[in-house]
């Protein structure tokens, strides 16, 4: 089940943002709540960043750990409370992608996620914001829309884009970087 | 240089750190500028805006039942607030410590001391919401003694087996631990000591499967393990597995024995 992404729009707190802050107030039941709706798109960017059950499960206990004790710093005016969460998992996703240490190749996690980085969504059911990146991504050449997906679904650093992709470091880099910029132009000034 | 471009420069490392492209140390360095500059704050938070859209992307996958468990159980405990700020093995190591100071009594007694610990702190932290946080087994020899105490914590999925009085093998023979689920092979947990405490870390697949329908056993292996995935020698003990917060009995009685096992101890 999705869980929409957006929340501030309406002027209204989202029931995320709700969640979230009952449980910055120590309520148990809304944090219960908040790992019920949330946990299964959590749990689907640790798998997929990670490609290993065991990592992405300590990586999970770990964001909802920080959850219950710093809900707190979750700020409303700044970010949508799923975008707070994404944010948090995708960080200490990436921080256990580049800690030292080999993560051991789960098998049947690599069977199971069989694609290196997820479909683009089906644009029907996806966010407005979903769509207006989309339309943003597709102005780019088809190389360089590949290279921003792949850097945001693996967490993968610039090296490791340009040695997986065949390419010399600083192609990468500038690929990435122009698509940051063009993106960032276009989502500004629509159309 | 003009401004535009140093102000573009420094949005671009925004944009990377967003993305995630950079290297642990660039990381740390953007961290750090988030938390002392607010405009830093400000930009990185932008960007996150404009690319988390994405994860749209990611598949939902449902968690397996015991990773609330697991959280409900980090999060009860105080004294394991700062756990995550540590390192595994350390918290391997102090839990160890833990479990060699309830070896001081008998294993059993020390599985009983465990099991007490667990009930009183589900039930003072969370009275409504009984969770299983601890399993433990005593595993019995054929003898009927006692051969070892098996404590698994869910929560940092992981299993200590402790020895009591494991009977002597044959030179070049070594105890190998087993996992049966009720109607199934058994699945091999690892090869355990004799004379010390094991850590086993438990995978999913062996976490999935406890609980009180499946039992502990211990077979007589080679020093590396049984060559083909299920036991080749003579199973020597098992023991069933319990719930520790279904265990019953009186938590304040069997604190009442963990205080004089420490006593005598």
């Amino acid at each position: 089940m999705l869980v929409a992404m957006g929340g501030t729009q309406s002027g209204e707190p989202s029931e995320l943002a709700r969640l979230l802050a009952a449980s910055a107030r120590g309520d148990q039941r809304a944090f219960a709540k908040l790992y019920e709706q949330t946990s299964p798109r959590l749990f689907g960017i640790c798998l997929t960043m990670l490609r290993a059950r065991q990592e992405a499960e300590d990586v999970l206990q770990e964001v909802f750990t920080t959850v219950w004790q710093r809900a707190g710093d979750f700020d409303s005016s700044r970010a949508s409370a799923m975008t707070w969460l994404i944010t948090l998992t995708r960080n200490r996703s990436i921080d256990r992608l580049r800690r030292p240490g080999e993560i051991p190749l789960d098998e049947a996690t690599a069977r199971e996620l069989v694609d290196d980085q997820p479909s683009p969504a089906a644009h029907a059911h996806s966010s407005e914001q979903r769509q207006r990146l989309e339309h943003c991504l597709d102005k780019l050449e088809p190389r360089q829309k590949a290279a921003v997906r792949a850097a945001f679904f693996s967490g993968r650093t610039y090296n490791e884009l340009a040695t997986q992709g065949g390419v010399p470091l600083a192609t990468m880099k500038s690929w990435i970087r122009r698509s940051l910029i063009r993106l960032r132009t276009c989502l500004e000034h629509p159309i | 240089m003009n401004a535009t471009y140093d102000e573009d420069r420094e949005d671009l490392r925004y944009a990377e750190y967003a993305l995630g492209v950079l290297e642990a140390d660039e990381r740390v360095a953007v961290e750090s500028e988030v938390r002392e500059d607010e405009r830093a704050a400000v930009e990185v938070a932008r960007w996150q805006e404009r690319l988390t859209p994405l994860a749209e992307d990611f598949p939902s996958v449902t968690p397996a039942d015991y990773m609330w468990t697991r959280i409900r159980a980090s999060l009860n405990l105080a004294e394991t607030r700062s756990h995550l700020a540590e390192t595994s093995s350390r918290r391997l190591g102090e839990s160890l410590s833990f479990w060699r100071w309830l070896a001081l009594g008998t294993s059993a007694v020390a599985a009983a001391c465990v099991i007490a610990l667990a009930v009183l702190l589900s039930r003072n932290l969370a009275p409504n919401a009984p969770h299983v946080s601890y399993m433990a087994s005593t595993i019995i020899q054929d003898n009927g003694q006692v051969g070892w105490t098996a404590t698994m914590d869910l929560q940092h999925a992981r299993m200590v087996v402790v020895p009591a009085k494991p009977q002597a093998l044959p030179a070049g023979r070594a105890p190998e631990l087993w996992l049966i689920p009720a109607g199934q092979k058994p699945i091999a947990v690892g090869m355990i000591a004799a004379g010390a405490p094991t850590a086993i870390r438990l995978d999913s697949a062996l976490l999935a499967r406890l609980g009180p329908t499946a039992a502990l056993a211990v077979s007589v292996e080679p020093p590396g393990g049984s060559p083909s995935g299920q036991p080749t020698g003579p199973v020597i003990a098992k023991g069933a597995i319990g719930a520790a917060s279904e265990s019953g009995g009186n938590p304040v009685a069997m604190l009442a024995r963990v205080e004089r096992v420490h006593a005598t101890g």
